[in-house]
């Protein structure tokens, strides 16, 4: 089975032990060079900026919520997390520099993290082509 | 073989990390005039208020040279300026206006820009021909031949790459292409003669 960031946003964050909700999903942070969710970055809690949630206690994501195993509130601080940089909607280029369109949207294991497909408005790419998301674009093995 | 490109339009190509971090951007490219190779390329930042960088990137470390953007490791492959700049001359103050000569004596016209390719090996020149009664167009390719010669002053060529002259790029891809079998063909048989003519 598989999921798509498009469907992963906005859904709420819910812990399995306790049942609380931390959040909603607002994005989803790649670590390109392992292609695959490193964060989740929340929104809609009291506190300010965007909590992250790491993805080694997130339990499943699931139709209508992202299960979490049971965590302290203070752990969705975002002290450790690396800087987000947005797929969605990002040029694509090729290693060999020549552009590949925009991310349209990307599916991913929902209980592993590894990213399984890049949709670009040129079509879909094997997500372990993936080895770069940067400020200027993500980047693809064009082989 | 290669996509071929107008060195000119590798200007403000931007420099992108396998990171996918924009880095730099083109400003001009150096060449190696003998060696027929692309040096490197000075840079200028990226953004409306940026001006050159004390930075450049030697052919070495590109990782690739692409239609969108020329590809690297990562910011640590950039080097002094003096790696590039001292062991070649910038494309705007060195081959580019300058007189085109055949090695038999004849004016073939002006340097307008310098054709690349994908493997920084340089293909030919764009030239603005002076006396066209042969070519319709005034503005025509010419590959560059194993006995070129350049100085500030001229640039001399082989007579024989005259007649493979091409008017737009992708036709002169292909006479890029039989011209340098001729001269394969030819380098075999005639090493002896490239010696005499020595001078």
């Amino acid at each position: 089975m598989v999921m798509l960031f498009s469907q992963a946003r906005g859904l709420p964050v819910v812990t399995a032990g306790e049942a609380a909700e931390l959040g909603t999903v607002d994005a989803l942070t790649i670590d390109a060079s392992a292609q695959c969710i490193s964060h989740v970055r929340l929104s809609g809690t009291r506190a300010k900026g965007h909590p992250v949630l790491a993805w080694n206690l997130v339990r499943t994501v699931g139709q209508d919520a992202v299960i979490a195993h049971s965590t302290p509130a203070a752990e969705t601080t975002p002290t450790q997390a690396p800087v987000h940089r947005e797929a969605l909607g990002s040029r694509v280029l090729t290693d060999l520099g020549d552009e590949h369109g925009a991310v349209k949207d990307i599916a991913f294991d929902p209980t592993t993290g590894h990213i399984r497909t890049i949709y670009t408005t040129l079509g879909p790419i094997p997500g372990p082509r993936l080895i770069g998301l940067g400020d200027y674009a993500l980047v693809v093995r064009a082989h | 073989m290669n996509t071929l490109v107008l060195a000119s339009e590798l200007t403000k190509r931007p420099v992108v990390t396998l990171e996918g971090e924009a880095v730099a951007q083109i400003k001009d490219t150096v060449f190696d005039g003998p060696a027929g190779q692309i040096t490197g390329f000075t840079l200028n930042g990226r953004g409306l208020l940026s001006g050159p960088l004390k930075q450049s990137l030697p052919w070495p470390a590109v990782h690739a040279l692409g239609r969108h953007a020329v590809m690297i490791l990562g910011r640590e492959v950039l080097a002094e300026p003096a790696a590039v700049v001292a062991s070649g001359e910038a494309a705007g103050g060195g081959v580019l206006g300058v007189r085109v000569l055949t090695d038999e004596g004849t004016d073939a016209g002006t340097v307008l820009d310098v054709v690349v390719e994908a493997d920084g090996r340089v293909a030919g020149f764009q030239v603005a021909a002076i006396e066209p009664p042969e070519h319709r167009r005034r503005t025509v390719f010419i590959p560059r031949g194993e006995g070129v010669a350049v100085s500030g002053q001229a640039l001399v060529i082989p007579a024989e790459a005259c007649r493979f002259v091409a008017d737009d790029l992708p036709s002169f891809t292909a006479q890029v292409e039989i011209f340098r079998t001729r001269q394969a063909a030819r380098g075999t048989g005639a090493g002896q003669e490239g010696r005499e003519r020595t001078w």
